[in-house]
C-alpha cells in the first residue's frame, strides 16, 4: 500500500490524529528552546557535519582503526555485510554462552535487521527494555518513532495491555502506576537476563570505545549485569576522536527531546573482568548508499528524530503509514535506497518544506534527497496521476532557479501557490481532515532571512 | 568452524573493499574553534539550574563533614546503604570487585563521589573507578553524587579534555534520575536507573 493509503487508515481516528500532531509539535518547540539557549548551535551542527562527511570520505580507515583499538581492549570485533549475517553472529554469540534469556535496549539497527523474531525462532527470549519499545513488542507492533516508540499509543491502550501481559490493574492509563509496574516486570528481566544487547550511539575510531545514550539506564541494567554485551552498529557511527563527542552529545539530546544531554551516555571501553564484550559492525545497504553521490549524505544521522517532530506529513499520518523501519523524512530518502519499488511513495510524503533539513543536527538536505528521489522514482515506477501533477508543478517550480530561490524551497510556498485539489487530493490522506498549517507571511520572511543568513 | 571464520574474514574484506569503492574524496577534518563556544557564565548556578531542570536537586555544602547529616536528612529511611565516599561513614553493605551485582539489586542509596560536573547539561562524569561495580549507580534505588565545586565545567568540549588521559574502562555522564515519557508524553521519574539524585556541591 502507498503512503497515502495507510495514512488514510490513520487519520480514521481524527482526535488521535490530532493529539499525536500535537504532542510531536511540542517536541519540536522543546527542541528549539533548547538549542537557542546554546552558544554556537549553528557551528555545531557545522562541525558535526562536516565531521561526518570526514568519516564517510575515509571510512574504510576509521573502520579499521577502530577494529584495532576495540580489539585491544579486549572486545571482540565482528563484521556484517547484511542483516541474516548480522542475525547469524549474535546468534552465535548467544550460543556459544547457551543465553537463552536476552534484554535488549534499543536499536533501530537490531529492528532493521528483524533481529528478534530471528533469536525467537531458535528458542532465545529477547525483551525490549526500553519502555516504548516494550510497549509496541507486547502488542506486536514495531516502533512508530525512532527515539519515542510508541508515541502512536494512548495511555487507555497502554493500560490495556499491561492488564493482559503484566497482570497490572485497571489505572485509567496512570501513567507513574504503568511505569512503577514496567520497572517490576523489567527488573526481574535484567536480573535473571544471559546475555544484554545494545545499539551504539557513537564508535570512536582512536579509542575503539562506543557509546550509548539513554533515559531510563535500561542499556546500563542489561550490560552490566550479564555475563555478555553485544553492541550492534550500523558502520557509518564512527566519529574520528573522543573530543568530537563534545560537539555530537551537545546536539543529540536536545535536538531529540529539548534535553540538554540524555540521562545516561555510557562510554563502553573493555569488559569487566570475567565478562565478555562484543561488537557488530553493520553494513546492509550502507556501503551502497555511499556509493550515491545525492544521498550520501543520509548517512550522517544520529537517529535524533527532530526531523520526524517537525513533519508535517508524519505528524498527521504517524510512523507507521511509512512501512519502514526508520519512518518520517529520512527513513524517506534511506529506504528507497535499500527497496525503490517497494518504497516508492515515501519521497512524496513530504511537503518539501525543509523544515527537517532546518532541524537536522547534522544538517542533512533532506528535502533536497527527497526530491532527488522523486525524480529517480518517476522515471522508474509508473506513478498515480494526482501525483504526477503535484510533481510537475513542483518540478516546474524547482527547474526554475529564479523562482525555486524565491520560494526558498517552502512548504509554505507551495501551500499557497498549489491549487487546493494537489495538497487536499484523496491521495494526501494527511491533509485531508483538516487544513494544513495556515501560511502566515511574516513566519516565512523570517524564516527566509534566517535561511539566508546561512548560505 | 573453519567455515564460519572463512565467511567472516569474507565479509570483512568484502565491506572495506566496497567502502575503498565507493567513498568520495577525502575530505578534511575540521579543526574546532573551542572559542565559538566561550561564554562568561556562573557555573554553579547554571549547573544547578540544569541539574533541577533535569530532574536532580542540588545541595550546596560547605565542608565534606557535613555531607553525612545531610544524607541522613534527605534519606532518613536509607538502610542499605552503599558508601564509595571515605568522607562518609554512612555506608551499611560494603562491596568490592568481586562483588555480584546482582546481590546490589535492593540496596537503597549509594554515595558516589563525581569526577566532574558539566554546567550546560547538570551532568556528573563518573567513571569505575569511583564505584568499583558498574552496574551500581544504576541499580540503586537513590542516588547520591558528590562533587566539588572546583570541578564544574562550563561545556563539554572543556570536559572532554579533562577527561582525556583517563584509564578508558567504563564511564558515563549521569545527568538527573533515570526518566522516561513513553506513556503519551507524560514525564516519569523513575524507570529503570535511579529514582532520585541528589548532588552535592562541597
Ligand atoms: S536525519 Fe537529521 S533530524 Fe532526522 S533523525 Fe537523522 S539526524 Fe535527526
Amino acid at each position: 500500500m502507498a503512503h497515502a493509503d495507510e495514512a488514510a487508515i490513520f487519520n480514521k481516528d481524527e482526535a488521535k490524529v490530532d493529539w499525536h500532531d500535537k504532542a510531536l509539535w511540542f517536541v519540536r518547540q522543546k527542541r528549539d528552546k533548547s538549542a537557542h539557549k546554546v552558544k554556537g548551535w549553528e557551528e555545531l551542527r557545522n562541525y558535526a557535519s562536516a565531521i561526518k562527511a570526514n568519516v564517510l570520505s575515509n571510512l574504510d580507515s576509521y573502520l579499521l582503526q577502530f577494529e584495532e583499538n576495540a580489539q585491544k581492549n579486549g572486545v571482540t570485533v565482528h563484521w556484517a555485510a547484511n542483516a541474516e549475517e548480522h542475525n547469524k553472529i549474535v546468534h552465535s554469540i548467544l550460543q556459544k554462552h547457551n543465553a537463552k534469556k536476552i534484554v535488549k535496549s534499543k536499536s533501530m539497527l537490531t529492528e532493521e535487521c528483524h533481529l528478534n523474531p530471528h533469536l525467537e525462532a531458535h528458542g532465545i527470549e529477547v525483551i525490549d527494555t526500553d519502555l516504548g519499545e516494550r510497549i509496541v513488542q507486547l502488542a506486536q507492533e514495531p516502533p512508530s518513532h525512532i527515539v519515542l516508540p510508541a508515541i502512536h499509543k494512548k495511555k487507555e491502550e497502554v493500560d490495556v495491555l499491561f492488564q493482559e501481559h503484566l497482570g497490572t490493574k485497571p489505572c485509567d492509563g496512570d501513567p507513574e502506576y504503568l511505569t512503577a509496574e514496567a520497572r517490576k516486570h523489567l527488573r526481574n528481566k535484567f536480573i535473571k537476563a544471559d546475555a544484554a544487547i545494545t545499539g551504539v550511539n557513537f564508535a570512536i575510531a582512536d579509542t575503539g570505545g562506543f557509546v550509548v545514550c539513554t533515559n531510563e539506564g535500561n542499556a546500563d541494567m542489561g550490560a552490566h549485569l550479564a555475563k555478555v554485551h553485544i553492541a550492534c552498529m550500523g558502520m557509518e557511527k564512527l566519529i574520528p576522536q573522543e573530543k568530537h563527542l563534545g560537539i555530537f552529545l551537545r546536539l543529540l539530546g536536545r535536538s531529540a527531546t529539548g534535553q540538554p544531554i540524555t540521562t545516561y551516555s555510557s562510554h563502553f571501553n573493555k569488559p569487566e573482568p570475567g565478562k565478555e564484550m562484543h561488537i557488530v559492525i553493520v553494513d546492509n545497504g550502507r556501503t551502497e548508499q555511499l556509493s550515491r553521490e545525492d544521498f550520501r549524505a543520509s548517512l550522517h544521522c544520529i537517529r535524533c528524530g527532530a526531523c520526524m517532530n517537525t513533519c508535517p506529513i508524519y505528524r498527521r499520518s504517524g510512523g507507521h503509514s511509512y512501512k519502514s523501519t526508520i519512518p518520517g523524512p529520512i527513513g524517506s530518502i534511506l529506504s528507497p535506497g535499500i527497496d525503490l519499488k517497494k518504497h516508492s511513495s515515501l519521497p512524496f510524503a513530504s511537503t518539501l518544506c525543509g523544515s527537517c533539513s532546518d532541524v537536522c543536527p547534522v544538517k542533512i538536505n533532506i528535502h533536497e534527497q527527497l526530491y532527488k528521489w522523486r525524480q529517480v522514482i518517476v522515471k522508474d515506477v509508473p506513478q498515480p496521476v494526482v501525483k504526477k501533477t503535484a510533481l510537475k508543478m513542483a518540478g516546474s517550480v524547482l527547474a526554475n532557479t529564479k523562482m525555486y530561490h524565491f520560494a526558498g524551497k517552502s512548504a509554505r510556498f507551495m501551500l499557497k501557490h498549489m491549487p487546493r485539489f494537489v495538497i487536499y487530493s484523496k491521495l494526501n490522506a494527511w491533509g485531508h481532515a483538516r487544513d494544513l498549517p495556515e501560511v502566515k507571511n511574516d513566519n516565512f520572511d523570517e524564516w527566509y532571512k534566517k535561511r539566508k543568513k546561512n548560505e | 568452524m573453519n567455515g564460519i571464520k572463512k565467511e567472516k574474514r569474507m565479509s570483512r574484506e568484502a565491506i572495506l573493499n566496497a567502502v575503498r569503492k565507493n567513498k568520495p574524496e577525502s575530505l578534511p577534518l575540521p579543526e574546532i574553534d573551542l572559542g565559538l563556544f566561550e561564554e562568561e557564565i556562573n557555573l554553579v548556578e547554571t549547573f544547578i539550574d540544569n541539574l533541577k531542570f533535569v530532574g536532580g536537586r542540588a545541595v550546596q555544602l560547605n565542608n565534606m563533614t557535613e555531607i553525612d547529616a545531610e544524607i541522613k536528612k534527605l534519606y532518613p529511611n536509607a538502610s542499605k546503604i552503599v558508601s564509595c565516599v571515605k568522607e562518609s561513614a554512612l555506608g551499611t553493605i560494603s562491596i568490592n570487585k568481586e562483588t555480584e551485582p546482582h546481590g546490589l539489586e535492593d540496596i537503597d542509596l549509594a554515595i558516589i563521589k563525581g569526577e566532574l560536573a558539566v554546567a550546560e547539561n547538570g551532568a556528573i562524569w563518573v567513571t569505575e573507578n569511583d564505584f568499583t561495580i558498574r552496574a551500581l549507580p544504576f541499580i540503586t534505588n537513590d542516588l547520591v553524587l558528590i562533587v566539588s565545586r572546583n570541578d564544574i565545567y562550563l561545556h563539554m568540549h572543556h570536559v572532554y579534555e579533562a577527561i582525556s588521559k583517563r584509564d578508558r574502562t567504563f564511564g558515563v555522564f549521569i545527568s538527573g534520575p533515570s526518566k522516561t515519557a513513553d506513556i503519551e508524553q507524560c514525564l516519569v521519574v523513575g524507570a529503570h536507573g535511579a529514582i532520585s539524585l541528589t548532588v552535592l556541591i562541597v
